[in-house]
């Protein structure tokens, strides 16, 4: 096996002495600029469009100050960037890690422009739902999270500037523990209905929308945690219906007997090297997604990872031009499909 | 970096197991890929440039000057500078150090000699753009790059100055340069390995996470011949430095002298190749 690799940097596709005015841009007949703009390119000169993010005003003309595409709702034009940081939006499954503990609340970096807020109110603490938070939970913030941790949470609100305040009102949210953490453009993320998914190989994964993707070992479901699910699903069974009402959601007895101090803890259980071996695997795969620039899915993780199988060991992804063909092997695949 | 207590314990124990798991699937003496290119500073007498797929970056450039050798004490001066960093801390002081240090003592400095009273003096000047992990490494693989690929102008006056003081005179003609290592010459430039230390094992070229977790690091010499000195430890995280084993010394000692040669014969294949010279 090499032990180094070392390539020249890609030939640049651009021809320096091409003249850039020839190439077409289309324009739709609501006199906008067509798919993808550039900073400084005039987006319309028509003023009857409000001036929305990502645009500025200059002699009756709205030019475009990001790179990214065009969206409009109603007379309102904004331009969406391509890169950049991540906009958080109500309802959205994040990952995060705490930076500071300040009075009642954690700042968490979700790698948006500001750290998010996580009150003090907005989480489980040991002892159940109804718990009543007292000063002697506000003094030991730092045994519930402290600066470093990693955690997962919906977006609750959002400020007037932009920033958000997260909450981990249920259990499916909280501590990460068990895993490891990978950090992916956020505008790679498909947002999707779910965000965490269970994985071949006994992985779970949180594809936090932020773009913080945390894979973990699947949690082997305890005794009580069965008889629940049991209960719930003869009751569903016997209603006949497919739909699974709150699926993911908890009864707030249940709520009650998990919360203990579990949730907080900081000691990973026994993971075997396989399953060490599958998550490297993994985020080698989430890495190549990545680097082709792929919207990043459930179905094409496991895409990529049964494509990568293909190499025996996985410290082969590392390499540019194979993370380039497992890329490719995607897109063909998904072509081919339709 | 701040992890957090369950992600540290566990690429700890992934990377102390046996055999390790290390978090990119990497062999232990596998380093990150490297994209490198030469000879682009059209100014200086040679130039190299590294790029890691995370975006770290390091560009050396190496130029030269005619001076009395009685009057200088070193005819290499190392220059280092990191972006975001003072250039009078200790982080930077400590990188120069190290390659000041392995240059002054590894490198024949007669090939510099011009006449008995004049020699070539050579500024190694490197920045370091964006690291993640300890750039030593990263600018030891740059620095010799850019040492192979540096050409020194042709002394057309003569070299026994020692009755008439004579000013040394160079061809104009920069196509009969002549390269400072000569290309049949069973000297190469010292490079320096860094190797960081979890539980029993060594990983060579360790990244971020990766140093974050680590025991202790080691900063390794080699040449064509095998491992040199020095053989330094470094703490590579913030974190309070473990003691070391002499079956850590066995195990890096033989790591950096599986993968010198073919780090050496990688680097030397691209330093022969001159066919364009793109950079971007």
């Amino acid at each position: 096996m090499d032990c180094i690799t070392i390539s020249k940097p890609a030939a640049s596709h651009y021809d320096s002495d091409s003249d850039m005015s020839d190439v077409e841009t289309g324009t739709t007949s609501s006199g906008l600029n067509a798919s993808v703009v550039t900073p400084g390119e005039l987006v319309t000169d028509d003023p009857v469009w409000m001036r929305g993010h990502g645009t500025y005003f200059l002699d009756e003309k709205t030019y475009s100050s990001v790179a990214g595409t065009i969206s409009r709702v109603n007379r309102l034009l904004s331009v969406a960037p391509l890169r950049g940081r991540y906009t958080p939006e109500t309802g959205d499954h994040v990952v995060g890690r705490v930076t500071e503990v300040g009075n009642k609340r954690w700042k968490v970096d979700i790698g948006g422009k500001q750290d998010a807020v996580l009150m003090l109110g907005s989480v489980n603490l040991p002892g159940g739902v109804l718990r009543r938070k007292s000063e002697s939970d506000e003094l030991q913030m730092r045994n519930f999270l402290k600066e470093g941790d990693l955690l997962n949470a919906e977006v609750q609100s959002l400020f007037q500037d932009g920033s958000a305040s997260l909450h981990t009102r249920s259990l499916k949210y909280g501590k990460l523990r068990n895993g490891y953490f990978v950090n992916v453009p956020s505008s790679l993320i498909v947002r999707a209905k779910n965000h965490s998914h269970q994985l071949p190989g006994n992985i779970s994964v949180i594809i936090g929308v932020n773009g913080y993707v945390w894979f973990s070992q699947t949690q082997s479901a305890n005794p009580s945690y069965n008889a629940s699910l049991n209960k719930q699903q003869a009751a569903l069974s016997s209603g006949s219906s497919a739909y699974t009402p709150g699926q993911g959601s908890v009864s707030i007895t249940r709520l009650e007997e998990e919360s203990s101090w579990e949730i907080y803890s900081d000691v990973n259980d026994d993971i075997k090297p396989t399953v060490r071996n599958t998550i490297t695997r993994y985020s080698n795969c989430i890495k190549a997604l990545a680097h082709c620039e792929i919207g990043i899915t459930e179905q094409r993780l496991v895409a990529a990872y049964e494509a990568s199988t293909a190499y025996e060991s996985a410290g082969a992804l590392v390499e540019r031009e194979v993370m380039e063909s497992i890329g490719e092997d995607i897109i063909n695949a998904e072509k081919m499909r339709g | 970096m701040k992890l957090s207590p369950a992600e540290r314990s566990y690429l700890h124990d992934s990377l102390a197991l046996q055999p390790p798991i290390r978090p990119d699937a990497r062999s232990p003496a596998q380093f990150r890929p490297l994209e490198a290119s030469i000879s682009f500073l059209p100014s200086s007498n040679g130039s190299a440039r590294i790029r890691l797929s995370d975006g770290s970056e390091c560009i050396v450039s190496v130029k030269s000057k005619v001076v009395l050798t009685a009057n200088v004490s070193s005819l290499i001066l190392v220059d280092v500078d990191v972006s975001g960093y003072r250039d009078d801390s200790n982080f930077v002081s400590n990188l120069n150090y190290h390659l000041q240090s392995i240059l002054n003592s590894h490198f024949p400095t007669a090939v510099l000699r011009l006449t008995s009273r004049y020699s070539f003096k050579i500024f190694v000047d490197c920045v370091v753009l964006l690291h993640t992990s300890y750039p030593l490494g990263l600018l030891s693989l740059t620095t010799y790059l850019a040492l192979k690929t540096t050409s020194l102008p042709k002394l057309v006056s003569e070299v026994n100055d020692e009755e008439v003081e004579e000013q040394p005179t160079f061809s104009d003609d920069w196509d009969q340069s002549t390269p400072l290592i000569p290309t049949n010459s069973t000297f190469q430039p010292p490079l320096l390995f860094v190797v960081a230390v979890v539980g029993d094992n060594v990983f060579i070229d360790p990244s971020r996470e990766e140093q974050e977790v680590s025991e202790n690091g080691m900063i390794i010499g080699y040449e064509t011949q095998g491992v040199i000195s020095p053989f330094n430890n470094i703490s590579l995280s913030d974190r309070e430095v473990k003691g070391m084993k002499l079956l850590h010394v066995i195990k890096a000692h033989l790591l950096v002298k599986k993968c010198g040669e073919e780090v050496l014969k990688a680097l030397n294949s691209v330093a022969k190749d001159e066919g364009g010279n793109a950079i971007f």
